[in-house]
């Protein structure tokens, strides 16, 4: 049974704010591929990324730093550029933060290019690929975080939450070609666990780890390393969206204990089923635990059910999980990110892939992008689709490989511009949304107080230290003084925090 | 035997889905260049935006491209 009574030194005034509701706190943490083409040597993926960090490194003496709209910049292990997106409240909130997080690392990237060509006197390339796998097989992500109230059990995560992650990649896969394949997604060959609390060394699909940056009784922060990263903003704000509504409704029937319905969802081979819609997509046959079969589609639609009948049944709380005002006549209900428009859109993408209607899902979807493009280039040169057997070896496949690759790649690449140039591929907000978004944190979360504090801090004397984290703003030098930040859902500077910005000078 | 049944059960099953998936791609592939000369000319003037791409060696590319494994 989940656990709904408070301990003994907990009482319901001591909760969270919004213990009690369905509010999220969304992060997206992207690690990058780099490379370099075009030099008279060869440039590594690590001098490449200590190129793109020196001037991180000269200001902040280190290659992890905040930046002003309350995000993290770091160079994580195995030179990887990586964006951790500040908290935000919404799915479009998250987006933005996204694509500001696109913007900085290719400025950065751009000024590598820069100079490593007068390094190396040459006309030299970098590329800086939002993708999730190099050329040899090393796999690396587009982390999502949730939080989620601390009452919904591990069992409830891997049962009911799990098979949605693994199905929504009908419509979430960023696809990939490679080693003569097209597959839906980028990552499956290489996931091989379910739920662990391990890093480095296997590559599960949801990771435990329990530092949820806020009061540990009330919530835990959800981890998910399965999911593709995505150029198509439709799909991150999707990814983000039905994901959402799937953990509340989990949370709904753990918090007034009744059967989701989507306990029966178990796979009785997780990592099997992955594969599978790598494969197959939405026609993949799904084996439950419980012995019965659903294909990925199937599946997918009684998630969507659910979700409606969430709604349906808490229209107030689905409304206020977003921050919307529950209002029949408000405008906002229909905006792009919003409850409304998440379930319209499941279910619109749902019903192309029943219709099999590749023409409209190509402008949304990462994979049915590329694979249009891909099948046209095949039938162009005479072959009978990606699945001919002459294409594996052919001078065709090593250029949809590049075609993959140029797809993701954020600095120099020519083929996604050229989608959204042409109006082949959606987008759903302007450039100067996102600049904005570069110089200003989400609204209404923590980021408010760390962006703050980190634009006073980089104007602040050349003398004064400081240092900040997800949870707490400290200054080391001259004075010192510090605060801890623990709840994400507050932008409301404390006492504690404005003894910080004032040591700052 | 039921282990040998269940297994040229999947099998068929795979066989099925593998068709299916053929016929799928295929299909996304019509759907763009079948039908209208429009489709073909909207795919050709695509190319003509990826040009730079396409003269590029695409071995030396993709080999150029190697990473560790991330977290």
């Amino acid at each position: 049974m989940p656990q709904l009574h408070d301990s003994s030194s907990r009482t319901a005034a001591n909760r969270s704010a919004h213990y009690a509701d369905h509010a999220r706190i969304f992060g997206l943490e992207t690690e990058h591929g780099i490379s370099v083409t075009g030099a008279n040597r060869t440039v590594t993926a690590s001098e490449a990324a200590m190129e793109m960090f020196r001037p991180v490194v000269e200001r902040a003496r280190s290659t992890n730093t905040y930046v002003d709209n309350g995000s993290r910049l770091y160079l994580d292990v195995g030179a990887h550029p990586e964006y951790a997106t500040a908290e935000a409240r919404t799915p479009l909130d998250a987006l933005l933060a996204d694509l500001a997080g696109e913007r900085t690392m290719a400025s950065m990237g751009a000024d590598a290019q820069a100079v490593l060509r007068r390094k190396t006197g040459t006309d030299l390339t970098v590329h800086l690929f939002r993708n999730n796998v190099d050329s040899v097989g090393h796999s690396f992500g587009c982390h999502e975080n949730y939080l989620v109230r601390r009452y919904v059990d591990l069992a409830a995560i891997n049962d009911q939450l799990l098979p949605f992650l693994i199905s929504r990649q009908i419509y979430t896969g960023a696809g990939r070609f490679a080693h003569g394949r097209f597959g839906v997604t980028q990552r499956a060959e290489f996931v091989d666990e379910t739920v662990s609390s391990a890093t480095t060394r296997s590559r599960p699909m949801v990771n435990t780890r329990d530092e949820p940056h806020a009061n540990p009784e009330d919530f835990r922060r959800l981890h998910v390393i399965i999911g593709d990263t995505n150029r198509s903003q439709w799909a991150t704000t999707m990814k983000l969206g039905t994901t959402h509504l799937v953990l509340c409704l989990i949370e709904a029937a753990a918090r007034h204990e009744y059967l989701s319905g989507m306990e029966k969802m178990a796979l009785a081979d997780p990592v099997a089923a992955n594969l599978m819609i790598n494969d197959f997509g939405g026609r993949s046959a799904l084996h439950l635990a419980n012995g019965t079969t659903l294909t990925a589609l199937e599946m997918q639609e009684h998630y969507l059910a659910a979700a409606e009948a969430f709604v349906e049944r808490f229209p107030q709380e689905a409304a206020q999980s977003l921050g919307e005002s529950w209002n029949d006549s408000s405008d906002g209900a229909d905006a792009v990110g919003g409850i409304r428009w998440i379930l319209d859109q499941w279910r619109w993408i749902l019903g192309r892939i029943e219709e099999r209607d590749w023409p409209a899902m190509a402008r949304k979807v990462d994979w049915t992008a590329k694979a249009t493009l891909f099948v046209a280039l095949a039938h162009k040169q005479g072959f009978e689709g990606l699945r001919d057997p002459r294409l594996a070896s052919s001078p065709l496949a090593a250029k949809l490989t590049q075609l993959d690759m140029d797809y993701h790649d954020i600095a120099n690449g020519t083929l996604y511009p050229a989608l959204v140039r042409r109006g082949m591929m959606t987008t759903l907000v302007t450039d100067s949304q996102v600049d904005r978004a570069v110089r200003e944190p989400p609204s209404g979360t923590r980021a408010v107080l760390r962006g703050r504090f980190v634009r006073a801090a980089r104007d602040a004397a050349p003398d004064v230290r400081w240092t900040c984290d997800w949870t707490d703003v400290a200054v080391t030098a001259p004075v010192r003084a510090s605060a801890i930040l623990l709840d994400p859902f507050s932008a409301e500077p404390t006492a504690d925090y404005d003894a910080v910005m004032a040591a700052l000078g | 035997m039921p282990q040998e049944q269940a297994n040229h059960q999947q099998a068929v099953a795979q066989d099925t889905q593998a068709r299916g998936a053929d016929e799928a791609l295929g299909q996304v592939g019509q759907a763009v260049v079948a039908e209208a000369a429009d489709e073909v000319d909207v795919l050709d003037e695509l190319l003509d935006d990826l040009s730079s791409v396409l003269e590029t060696n695409a071995e030396e590319y993709v080999s150029s491209f190697v990473q560790k494994g991330g977290e």
